[in-house]
């Protein structure tokens, strides 16, 4: 077959594969232009999920009439001018192809008047067909307007999926780009509803919080550290609000939404131990970087980005995050409101169900949410006299000893207010503990309810991970070796682990074709009872189950887990009145104490005034 | 039945017999007390269906014989609450009346046809006959080396290995190991048996003559000891544990090249010293043996450290740097009984082993220190 140069009309096509794959991608391409020409409004519109229209309209500079034929040509921009521009890209766009790729696959039109101009210019462009630039009526600013998308290549268009998934990409994406441009004020309609109405100029913290919903507050923590000629700002959510889905999680690259791994990562590492491995952070990072650190020019989607020095990065999300999560109390509140009707969609607008922000009603009830559902079922079952004895306990020490804090019918509201309340420190005295598994306990604020199990883990793996800090793990010698049958697939795990056994304090090796012999065990596990074989018997079970982590401080991290768990007291354990106290005082000590290593809270806290609630009393 | 007892002998039977009794049981019968009540003797006898345990009082004046069977924390507290010289049982049907001077109590209970067999020991052919003072020693030295709630369920026992009249018990919890020798009264041919630990605690609290005999029969999967002669003979019985006990000779090192002797007060004040300051983390002293000296030192993280210094006359072998859990050599020291212990290394990561006299060895296994 002869070699022949494309018509132009394909170029395009191919391009608009790589830019557009979907109508989210028209809008993300076109927003980004809007956002280049300086909106500070941007109104899009779509319908039928945008495959029948998508409209952006903006109040920017504008297109001026006589270039309107060089606008959707490809390759052309206004955006940087030689190959010295792309190396400190500070604009969205860049690449000169997203008009001319969409044209190619779509009926589009551009209306555009500058703002000094006394009207606007159109021109239309339907595949390889262009009806030249004409006068026509306009506010300042551009609106790009594309119907009928991907009428010219139907195979695109089978792979575009549900009217409803396909708008709620282009939701997804306004709201990428509003929470990166909390100047710029954007709506969004959809068919006939209005799902985003966000004001231009607001403060950044405020459009996160209007993005991610206002009831969000209380469980985000702000973060804005400089460090290294790195700036690093963002909304820290507690672990208490981790989600199912990484829907949640999203950064920022000089106000560029972005994906990438090594970030991801630092941020997964910097929650360890906080959240379960299977659930994501709810979590927005704005990352300011001098752009020559940076190479965005990697994908056309622009969403991969190459750093200069990723070790550095990575460092600085890590160590951001994790202070940040470290200074903060993590012990979640009970809610009792949430139960019976599932915490409400944050609707940033009043409207129907499936309005911006609902993707979080639809998302799985977060842990704090399970667990307050859980204590409120043990406590309907709670005999009344119990909950009166309990309740009656928690106030009549509260009025001994903190009066200040007893907001009451008999106590005096005005004389409240006027004391400035300040937390009152002291030693804990009434513990209870509950079905042998649970611990109630007061402090200035009201009732903790303590699972012994997930704070006595967590206490001894922070222990244990001092302790390793420091050296390898003691290892107690054993008088003969002790047998542990296994297979061959977990006698070959036994050559990776080897390491890793050393830092712990075990001594194990091959002693036949189906059994390995344990020579030497951590005497720290001996002394909380834990036996050698029926340890590691799990330990290589779970080796062989879910593989090897290749970063040995990963996989050392797993062990301690394992470790601390079956060192912990357990579930059912009676516990004397010192072992309780002696438990309540590490609690103290322990950092992270919030959450158990799986990520499982400790602590739940109700407060006297939820309490007061719940029973008629308020 | 009717009965007039001694209340303070009662109390000392109950004390005893009390402990058989399980604490969690779906069976109500197996929280109660079995009485009967014979010409002169009032038997007591309690059971958990592994050990069984059979005690009688002489302090009593039987009016009419019979049996009963009542609840055993009920009685036991009344009998220790009531300052009455002497109390009356008396039956009425199932229930039991208790009377003192100016009290009576009736206590509900069952019939006594319910309640499982205790065994005697009857005609049982006797396997050993050995002083009550040496088996209680025996014990003593081993008991404490026991596993408890271990996974190989042999090693929660006391090996009883009998070897015509020398008897060895050997007890191990994996990482050390306790061998007491005593000689038997009397004993032909080989013995061998995993008593539970339980049943040999009671044992050693049945003695209260050491120099009684006690008798011991072993069979298929039952011991039954008789401490005493005659009717009034304590008598407990108990379940053997299944299972092979590790082969303790293989462990007991026989070339250790180093060897040194130590008071055993002395040894035992350093290493409680010692141990002060460890954590559950680093348990273990480290041992540093020199010709004249040996250095007790111990770390812990964030704690401090411990030093303490023994001089040495008789040290034989290089220098050596060990570690060990102090509690284990502790233990052993407690239950020497004074005079001088011998202690024989040969690496830091070999067994040490303590002797005395060739009754008790006690192998140890070393911690690796950091």
């Amino acid at each position: 077959m002869p070699i022949r140069r494309l018509a132009p009309l394909v170029v395009n096509q191919i391009a608009a594969g790589e830019v557009v794959a979907r109508p989210a991608s028209v809008v993300k391409e076109l927003i980004e232009n809007a956002i280049d020409a300086e909106a500070i409004q941007i109104t899009v519109e779509i319908e039928n999920g945008g495959r029948d229209l998508i409209r952006v309209a903006d109040d920017g500079v504008g297109i001026r009439f006589d270039e309107l034929s060089l606008a959707v040509a490809t390759h052309a921009t206004s955006k940087i001018s030689d190959a010295d521009d792309l190396a400190a890209i500070a604009s969205l766009g860049f690449r000169g192809e997203a008009l001319a790729s969409i044209a190619a696959v779509s009926r589009m039109s551009v209306v555009s008047r500058p703002r000094d101009a006394e009207g606007a210019g159109r021109i239309d462009i339907e595949g390889d067909r262009t009806i030249e630039p004409r006068p026509a009526p306009g506010p300042p600013g551009t609106t790009v307007t594309v119907r009928n998308l991907f009428f010219n290549t139907p195979a695109r268009r089978k792979f575009l999926r549900s009217d409803q998934t396909e708008a709620t990409r282009v939701s997804e994406t306004v709201q990428h780009l509003a929470l990166g441009h909390p100047q710029t004020g954007f709506t969004l309609t959809s068919g006939a509803r209005r799902t985003i109405d966000l004001p231009p100029r607001q403060e950044r913290r405020l459009r996160v919080l209007a993005v991610l919903g206002g009831e969000l507050d209380d469980e985000l923590l702000e973060l804005d550290v400089t460090q290294r000629e790195i700036g690093i700002w963002g909304m820290v959510g507690k672990p208490a609000i981790a989600r199912g889905t990484a829907k949640h999680q999203q950064v920022f690259l000089n106000g560029r939404f972005i994906s990438d791994r090594s970030i991801t990562h630092a941020i997964k590492e910097a929650y360890r131990g906080l959240i379960d491995p299977g659930r994501y952070p709810t979590i927005v990072l704005f990352i300011q970087i001098d752009p020559s650190q940076v190479d965005v020019n990697v994908h056309p989607t622009k969403a991969e980005v190459r750093f200069r020095n990723q070790a550095a990065m990575h460092g600085a999300i890590l160590s951001a995050v994790r202070d940040c999560l470290r200074r903060a109390d993590l012990t979640p509140a009970l809610d009792l409101t949430s139960v019976g009707s599932p915490r409400e969609a944050p609707l940033i607008i009043p409207g129907p169900p499936r309005a911006f922000g609902s993707g979080l009603a639809g998302a799985p009830p977060s842990a704090s949410y399970d667990s307050a559902r859980q204590f409120v079922e043990y406590f309907r079952r709670l005999d009344p006299k119990q909950k009166g004895f309990v309740y009656s306990e928690v106030k009549e020490a509260l009025a001994e000893q903190a009066p200040e804090l007893l907001i009451d019918d008999d106590a005096k509201p005005q004389a409240a207010q006027d004391v400035e309340v300040l937390p009152v420190i002291r030693p804990v005295t009434d513990v209870l503990q509950i079905h042998s598994s649970f611990i109630v306990t007061q402090d200035e604020e009201g009732l903790l309810i303590i699972d012994q199990h997930a704070l006595h883990e967590r206490v001894m793996f922070e222990q244990l991970a001092d302790a390793i800090g420091k050296g390898n793990l003691e290892s107690q010698r054993l008088l003969m070796p002790e047998t542990v049958d296994v297979d061959a697939t977990q006698i070959e795990l036994l050559a990776d682990l080897g390491p890793l056994f050393v830092r712990i304090g075990i001594e194990a090796q091959q002693i036949g074709p189906a059994s390995i012999g344990i020579n030497a065990f951590s005497s720290f596990l001996f002394e909380r009872g834990v036996e050698p074989g029926p340890f590691i018997r799990d330990l290589l079970d779970r080796a062989a189950r879910e593989g090897v982590n290749d970063d040995p401080e990963a996989a050392l991290h797993e062990v301690l887990d394992m470790m601390a768990c079956k060192a912990a007291i357990k579930s059912g354990d009676k516990l004397t009145a010192e072992e309780i106290t002696e438990l309540l005082k590490q609690r103290e000590k322990v950092e992270r104490s919030s959450n158990c290593p799986h990520g499982r809270p400790t602590t739940l806290h109700l407060s006297i005034q939820e309490l007061e609630r719940q029973f008629g009393r308020r | 039945m009717k009965v007039l007892c001694e209340r303070t002998a009662l109390v000392d039977a109950l004390n005893i017999v009390g402990s058989v009794v399980p604490t969690r049981t779906p069976t109500p019968v197996l929280r109660c007390l079995k009485l009967t009540a014979t010409d002169g003797l009032l038997v007591l006898a309690a059971t958990d269906l592994q050990v069984g345990i059979r005690l009688g009082v002489e302090q009593v004046d039987v009016e009419q014989p019979g049996e009963a069977l009542i609840p055993a924390d009920k009685m036991t507290q009344i009998v220790r609450a009531c300052d009455d010289p002497t109390l009356t049982f008396e039956t009425e049907n199932h229930a039991v009346h208790i009377r003192g001077a100016d009290s009576h109590f009736k206590v509900f209970g069952y019939d006594p046809s319910e309640f499982p067999p205790v065994p005697e020991f009857g005609d049982a052919t006797v396997d050993c006959e050995i002083s009550a003072g040496t088996l209680q020693r025996l014990i003593a030295r081993t008991l404490f080396a026991a596993a408890a709630e271990h996974s190989r369920y042999a090693i929660n026992g006391v090996l009883f290995d009998r070897r015509g009249k020398l008897l060895r018990l050997v007890a191990t919890d994996g990482r050390r190991l306790a061998l007491a020798k005593g000689d038997c009264l009397t004993g032909e041919g080989d013995c061998s048996c995993i008593i539970p630990s339980k049943a040999l605690k009671l044992v050693a609290k049945l003695v209260d003559d050491p120099d009684a005999t006690v008798r011991i029969a072993v069979e298929e999967n039952q011991i039954r000891l008789a401490v005493g002669e005659g009717p009034d003979a304590a008598m407990l019985s108990s379940t053997l544990v299944e299972g092979a006990f590790p082969p303790f000779d293989d462990v007991i090192p026989k070339d250790q090249d180093k060897k040194v002797t130590f008071d055993t007060a002395t040894l035992s004040s350093a290493i409680r010293r010692a141990a002060l300051l460890t954590n559950e983390e680093s348990k273990g002293v480290r041992l540093s043996f020199e010709n004249d000296k040996l250095t007790l030192s111990s770390r812990a993280p964030e704690m401090g450290e411990a030093t303490v210094e023994i001089k040495l006359d008789d040290y034989q072998g290089e220098p050596l740097e060990i570690g060990f859990n102090p509690g284990f050599i502790t233990d052993a020291l407690a239950v020497i009984d004074g005079g001088k212990v011998t202690i024989e290394l040969k690496a830091p990561n070999k067994p040490g082993v303590l002797r005395t006299n060739g009754e008790f060895t006690y192998v140890i296994m070393p911690v690796n220190l950091q």
